[in-house]
């Protein structure tokens, strides 16, 4: 089991305050209204990631923006995902419907 | 032309240079000496048979019968196999037959003898039978050839055929002794038996393995270095991976195909018409089996010719032998 | 080669934070670092590959936020006394008008600090640490390997920011953009090899490109074919493994597609470990048929015909996936089986014909016959009696002698 997570909003089991603040300090922002978390700092993101693993008890890849349509989506979706020598970082890519149609080529160019 | 020198190779030296000498096929050459008896009215000639049966000894005889000792200047030697396409075949036949007209006595025509003749393709062979059309009246072919089924029609209806089978072990042992005896070499009786097993009716094959087994000791061969030396050679190299293909034993079977590679020096394409020979020999399978092995022969020496390495596809071969082993094998067990 | 004098590399060097492309979190953490008043570490040590941004990452940043970089590369001298004297001065003092907008001081910029040598740069680690240690300036250090032992002093005192190849999706957008500014028509699969073949490293991929387009020509897969792979060895067993491990035939072409590997090298090489993959017989004849398959499709390609490149692809993608459930990981065969067939260079090949014409000539039969029928015999005559009355009656050289007496000794 893997879990994938958005790095903009995602719920965490409660854990124990010395986690929460260690989850904190490691660069997780903590929204109280919506009980959800966000990256905040990437400064330990590997060590980040390791501690999410250990909360959620399975290992944790987050969801990849996509620089072109702004979409998120999992490395599953995508077909170099085998040839991938950065599975988890960073979070942003391309997707495949952003790498291979013609009419978002079209539209990001247009931004140059 | 040269003094003769004596032939050092046992197959040269004891090869028969008359009809009269070839003690072993006596039919064909009874029919053989009626054709001669008219020599204006001989007919092409094909001879059929499995390797080192005396095709290739009956037409240098014919040859000898027809224009005596001269005979090589009337006759022109071709290998179609060694040959590179039916052009430089047609014109070595039309410069032949021009500059041999002038005189062959009392004969009419000038000798070709095309051995391997089944080698050649079959737009080669239509225009073979042309060749042989408009030279008709220069020139007699006589065709050798492993299967005449390989031969068009309209050649075979040309020719007069002759098949040669397989020699029987007893003459082939007698003609070993005979040989042994005037090399002054004791062969004993169980290494002749050894040699006749190994070469399976070929003469050239069995002849090859007792001289190089007196080379290896004096004045005696006996069954040990008979072994020795066949076993080297490499029918027993192509049947050992063969069997181990069959068997099952797929990487010890590709090691053998390299082990053959590297010690021969074969193609590809050679070591796939060994394996297509020496399938043939092999006793314990089936003729519906051996039709089937063939089959799968037939499509990996095509592809051979395609493809762009022939050890990657004499593995693939080996590889099907392998299935085909384990079917049969399991074909036994549900019995 | 190139249409013009300017490197891509050069022409499309990033000029902001922005334009890098890829290791996202690794330039925030960085430029975090670098706007910080109070810097918990005076010194960031960024490491990674070469070719994904690290010079180009610390010369935009300065650019952005207005430091004058002093750099110290591995071309420059770095030892003790070298350092000392261009960086001491350098990290003392923070500029005076720091409120201005023109400058906020110097950053020192230590390329390639896994480049210091032992003996030339003595004492440079040390000279390096203390200066890190007085700095009143930010000190920034790029490695490619930060595991060196040497290096160890350096990272007690330095803030670690790991950059990482940069994604092959990243890399073609890049490739895209490049071509349609240098009007380069490229297929969408030339690109995407030479993004894979780049190993994530853009500054290669960049160059590649460049060297790969030419005027009035649209760049197609096959023109790609001439890519010297890069980092050769480790890619063969790499794919291997990928390539067996393969779950569908579609995972094992798009790996193929962008494989670096040699396609003759690696066709050898899966036949070599084929028995291997598949020890059941039905599995292997199945799989073997694809790799016989493939390489006939290598035979029609030839030299030129790369158009049909995916037609061999396919072929050996199906070879992968004959039984995807039976896989289980194995040590490869290497070197290459081959070997042992490569004494019969083509040469050697017409010296062993040569030899067979002669006797043929003696013994009425053909080369090949000669080849299976006497050759293993006459070889072992003459190894018995060498340069005997054989040889000469089948009128052989004493340097062909010489060849049949050695052949197939290894």
């Amino acid at each position: 089991m893997v879990a994938v997570l958005s790095k903009s909003a995602f719920k965490l089991p409660r854990v124990e305050k010395e986690k929460f603040v260690l989850l904190l300090r490691l660069g997780l922002d903590y929204n109280r209204e919506q009980g959800v978390f966000s990256i905040k700092s990437y400064n330990n993101i590997e060590k980040l990631m390791d501690t999410i693993g250990s909360v959620l008890g399975t290992e944790v890849v987050f969801m990849q923006n996509c620089t072109r349509c702004g979409r998120d989506f999992p490395c599953s979706e995508c077909k170099y995902n085998d040839l991938c020598a950065t599975k988890n970082l960073p979070f942003s890519c391309v997707c495949s419907q952003c790498l291979r149609g013609r009419k978002q080529f079209e539209a990001y160019l247009e931004r140059f | 032309m040269a003094v003769t020198e004596e032939a050092l190779m046992w197959v040269e030296k004891y090869r028969p240079k008359t009809l009269d000498e070839v003690v072993d096929l006596r039919d064909i050459v009874d029919s053989l000496k009626a054709f001669l008896k008219n020599p204006k009215t001989m007919p092409h000639l094909m001879l059929a048979g499995i390797p080192g049966t005396g095709k290739t000894t009956i037409a240098l005889c014919i040859a000898r019968e027809l224009y005596g000792q001269n005979w090589r200047n009337f006759t022109l030697e071709l290998n179609a196999s060694d040959e590179r396409g039916i052009d430089t075949v047609r014109e070595r036949i039309k410069d032949f037959s021009r500059y041999s007209r002038a005189g062959f006595g009392n004969i009419p025509f000038a000798l070709v003898i095309l051995d391997e003749s089944d080698m050649m393709t079959g737009p080669a062979q239509t225009a073979l039978r042309r060749i042989m059309e408009t030279s008709s009246r220069t020139s007699r072919f006589i065709l050798i050839c492993n299967q005449s089924s390989k031969i068009i029609e309209p050649i075979q209806s040309r020719c007069a055929i002759f098949r040669f089978s397989r020699l029987d072990r007893q003459a082939m042992k007698e003609h070993l002794q005979n040989i042994a005896k005037k090399e002054n070499v004791k062969l004993l009786p169980e290494a002749a038996e050894r040699i006749v097993d190994f070469s399976e009716g070929d003469l050239r094959h069995a002849m090859n393995a007792l001289q190089t087994a007196s080379a290896y000791k004096e004045g005696v061969v006996d069954e040990k270095t008979v072994s020795m030396v066949i076993g080297e050679a490499s029918p027993m190299q192509v049947q050992k991976m063969i069997r181990k293909a069959l068997y099952g034993d797929f990487m010890e079977a590709r090691k053998t195909m390299y082990d053959i590679m590297g010690s021969f020096g074969f193609s590809g394409s050679e070591i796939i018409r060994q394996v297509q020979r020496e399938l043939f020999k092999m006793s314990d399978l089936t003729p519906e089996q051996k039709a089937e092995l063939s089959n799968i022969i037939g499509e990996y020496d095509y592809r051979l010719t395609q493809g762009a390495n022939s050890d990657i596809q004499l593995s693939a071969l080996l590889a099907q032998f392998a299935k085909f082993g384990k079917s049969i094998e399991e074909s036994y067990d549900a019995q | 080669m190139t249409r013009n004098d300017l490197l891509w590399v050069e022409k499309y060097r990033p000029k902001k934070i922005e334009d890098i492309v890829g290791n996202e979190e690794a330039k925030a953490s960085f430029v975090e670092w670098l706007k910080s008043k109070r810097r918990t570490k005076k010194a960031i040590l960024l490491y990674g590959p070469p070719g994904v941004g690290k010079t180009a990452l610390v010369n935009a940043a300065a650019k952005e936020f207005g430091f004058t970089v002093i750099e110290m590369n591995a071309s420059d001298t770095r030892s003790e006394k070298a350092i000392n004297e261009v960086a001491k001065p350098a990290t003392a003092y923070i500029a005076l008008d720091s409120f201005s907008v023109g400058s906020k001081g110097n950053l020192l910029f230590l390329d390639e600090v896994d480049g210091i040598a032992g003996n030339e740069d003595r004492g440079g680690v040390g000279a390096i640490v203390k200066i890190v240690e007085q700095s009143r300036v930010p000190v920034i250090m790029a490695a490619n390997d930060p595991d060196l032992d040497k290096l160890r002093p350096l990272k007690k005192v330095s803030m670690l920011v790991r950059f990482q190849q940069v994604r092959i999706p990243r890399i073609i957008v890049l490739l895209q953009k490049i071509c349609l500014l240098e009007r380069v028509k490229a297929e969408f699969e030339a690109l995407e090899r030479i993004a894979q073949n780049s190993r994530g490293d853009v500054r290669s991929a960049i160059n590649d490109l460049q060297s790969l387009s030419e005027e009035d020509h649209v760049l197609t897969l096959q023109d790609t074919v001439m890519l010297s792979s890069r980092n050769k060895d480790v890619t063969m067993d790499e794919t291997l493994r990928a390539f067996f491990s393969a779950k569908s035939i579609e995972e094992v072409s798009t790996l193929l597609r962008y494989s670096s590997v040699d396609y003759d090298d690696f066709l050898l090489s899966v036949s070599d470990n084929l028995p291997k993959r598949y020890t059941d017989p039905d599995e292997l004849a199945t799989a073997y048929n694809f790799v016989s398959q493939a390489d006939v499709f290598r035979g029609r390609i030839g030299t030129e015909n790369w158009h049909l490149l995916k037609y061999f692809f396919n072929s050996l993608a199906e070879a992968a996936a004959v039984a995807p459930e039976s896989y289980k990981p194995f040590q490869f065969i290497s070197p290459p089986i081959r070997i042992i067939t490569l004494f019969w260079t083509k040469g050697k090949r017409t010296t062993l014909n040569n030899i067979c014409a002669k006797i043929g000539a003696q013994c009425h039969v053909s080369i090949e016959i000669a080849k299976h029928s006497f050759i293993p015999y006459v070889k072992s005559i003459l190894q018995k009696q060498k340069g005997g009355p054989i040889a000469s009656w089948l009128k052989l050289t004493p340097e062909e002698v010489d060849f049949l007496i050695k052949m197939g000794r290894f």
